[in-house]
């Protein structure tokens, strides 16, 4: 197999950007993917998320991730389906996004920290944080990580969701930026993350779709799709999340307009890295809620 | 390094000379750890201040050139600043834009008026005046709005460039006064910010005919090569910070499709070569010598290298034009002064 394929325009003006990207990256093309079981991430929506206002609703967050995790661990009770996840004894850090444009919802940081509570671990022995886990007492002893952050468009990796979220694991973020960001995955395999994580959550609420802007952030490409997509593979959250902002440029714009960066971190995460699934094929959607303007 | 040679900061090892078998440090390592510590600790006492006092000029120098009132809006006295290391604090991966550039300093200040919404000024030193331009040209498809040396509106963000500044202002909500008080605000300080800037000379090599001037984009990476126009994933024209680049669009009569004029300066005229070779190798395979060819969408592709520079055409409409635009690029080359 001829490995280290480049990728030009030109594969894409040919339609062959998959057979390029996995022959790039040494992988099996076509006829030689196994079935394999799929991975199960859940779409939950709800068109009260956000009032006329534009504020977040956090009694309708709280339902929303409660449908979610328990349709997810097949556990009618959120309770019991969060202990399936979190132990009283486990000291949780929950690693947010405060991104000053699009930072995780607060709603939904609370709603996650109730459930780990009633779980039965106290207080103390969760943080919320972002930019500051590396000295967060917390996180640096944590048992358990739950991993939330919006989903938004992102220059240098194409795609800000759940693999990228990690990068605060590190003093030096700007050593992941190579080649669109492609080593991103390789920081879940430092101690202070490895094994740890027990639920990603991308919140939908608010999704960014195209970059722009004095931050690459611009209002008009935010979409209130009033969602979340909740699951363990923080990689096949990402793939789908990837659609998700396809689907909304093109219903936007008229056109597929491309990102600006092709996000192939998600791809080395599954290939490379090993940290999940990628292939739309092998993911299972399972979708709740609101239907209206789905788009994946 | 001989032993007696203790006066600066010592870069051999200090295994060179052994501690005592008996448990003790001998003398002369000790005095070699003595020395080398003194001379680090020296070098701190002396030249941290001096970093220490650029850095303080510098950001009071960029204090005064933005009015602490403008309008009715008044400074909240609460100025931040970011460096290229601290920058990521403030605007997440964002920040590798700035820091593709020679990004010295970020200033942000937020101004406040009774009744309306912040408005919001980062102020970049860029280090030089055709780095300040070659941010601005990253975005340019709102409307100009005439201020500084170069501006672009759109959604609420007023973005204009003037010397080797480099400003962003908007409010952080949008209200019906808000575009005309980004407006005057910008106006305002772009009066302060004092002298212009040359453009990059680079430009200049660009012909003329049917150049659409906002299209227009000066870069360093190849990141930035792909979010205006897409080539590959990986650094096949071997771009990078001693690289310059432009890229331009450009409206042929009686076509209504855009064809792209690339130009690169490398370092060398052999990096040049190299660099064209590995274009040519990823991009147009058929093509040995680098001639047009006929890409996937029915138009045509060239490249060549003259002197230190890389001319590469896409999406041409005929394979005639994409010879002339190199042709034309070549001539423009070959007039310039040393």
């Amino acid at each position: 197999m001829k490995k280290n394929r480049v990728i030009t325009r030109r594969d894409f003006l040919r339609g062959t950007v998959y057979t390029a990207l996995a022959t790039s990256a040494g992988l099996p093309t076509g006829k030689e993917v196994k079935a394999e079981e799929k991975v199960k991430v859940v779409l939950i929506r709800n068109e009260k998320a956000i009032d006329q206002q534009g504020r977040i609703n956090k009694e309708i967050v709280q339902q929303m991730l409660d449908q979610g995790v328990s349709h997810l661990l097949q556990e009618e009770n959120p309770i019991q389906a969060w202990k399936k996840l979190i132990k009283p004894t486990d000291i949780v850090g929950i690693k947010s996004n405060v991104v000053h444009y699009l930072p995780t919802p607060q709603e939904l940081e609370a709603a996650i920290e109730k459930r780990v509570m009633d779980v039965g671990v106290p207080k103390g022995n969760i943080s919320i944080d972002d930019r500051g886990v590396l000295d967060d007492k917390v996180f640096r002893s944590s048992t358990a990580l739950i991993n939330v952050r919006p989903l938004r468009t992102h220059f240098w990796s194409g795609v800000g969701g759940c693999i990228k979220n990690y990068i605060m694991f590190t003093r030096t973020p700007w050593l992941y930026h190579t080649k669109s960001c492609s080593p991103l995955a390789s920081i879940w395999s430092k101690p202070i993350v490895k094994g740890k994580t027990r639920l990603n959550i991308l919140s939908l609420i608010q999704t960014q779709f195209y970059s722009r802007g004095a931050h690459h952030f611009d209002r008009r490409y935010v979409s209130e799709y009033k969602g979340l997509l909740i699951g363990r593979d923080p990689v096949a959250l990402d793939a789908v999340g990837v659609r998700l902002l396809q689907g909304q440029r093109i219903a936007h714009f008229g056109e597929d307009r491309p990102l600006d960066t092709q996000p192939i971190h998600i791809l080395a995460a599954d290939q490379k890295y090993k940290l999940g699934v990628s292939d739309l094929n092998r993911i299972e959607i399972v979708k709740l809620g609101w239907m209206e303007g789905v788009l994946i | 390094m001989g032993e007696g040679e203790s006066g600066g900061i010592s870069l051999a090892p200090p295994t060179l000379i052994l501690p005592h078998r008996g448990g003790g440090v001998s003398m002369r390592f000790r005095i070699l750890l003595l020395s080398v510590f003194m001379s680090i600790t020296m070098l701190f006492l002396v030249e941290a201040p001096v970093f220490s006092a650029e850095l303080n000029a510098n950001k009071l120098e960029m204090k005064k050139l933005l009015p602490q009132e403008i309008l009715a809006y008044k400074s909240d006295g609460k100025d931040e600043f970011y460096d290229r290391q601290t920058t990521f604090r403030y605007m997440d991966g964002a920040a590798e834009l700035y820091r593709s550039f020679t990004f010295k300093l970020l200033l942000v200040r937020r101004y406040l008026k009774a009744n309306a919404p912040a408005i919001i000024v980062e102020l970049f030193d860029m280090g030089l005046a055709e780095e300040a331009f070659g941010i601005f040209t990253f975005e340019t498809g709102g409307e100009d709005a005439g201020v500084g040396q170069g501006s672009d509106y759109g959604g609420g963000l007023l973005r204009f460039w003037k010397g080797k500044f480099f400003i962003n202002v908007y409010a952080e909500q949008e209200a019906p006064s808000t575009k005309q008080d980004v407006l005057e605000i910008a106006q305002s300080i772009a009066r302060s910010l004092g002298h212009e800037g040359q453009k990059p000379k680079l430009i200049h090599y660009l012909p003329q005919e049917g150049l659409s001037e906002r299209s227009i984009r000066y870069f360093h990476l190849h990141q930035s090569l792909n979010y205006h126009y897409f080539v590959s994933h990986q650094n096949i024209l071997r771009l990078g910070e001693k690289t310059n680049a432009v890229l331009a669009s450009y409206l042929l009569p009686q076509t209504k499709d855009k064809t792209f004029l690339l130009l690169i300066r490398y370092p060398t005229k052999k990096l040049a070569g190299e660099a064209l070779q590995s274009f040519v190798k990823a991009y147009l395979p058929e093509s040995t010598s680098a001639k047009a060819i006929q890409t996937e969408n029915r138009k045509w592709a060239t490249a060549l290298t003259y002197q230190e520079f890389v001319i590469v055409v896409f999406d041409a409409p005929l394979k005639d034009k994409a010879e002339e635009f190199i042709q034309a690029t070549k001539k423009k080359l070959g007039a310039r002064r040393p």
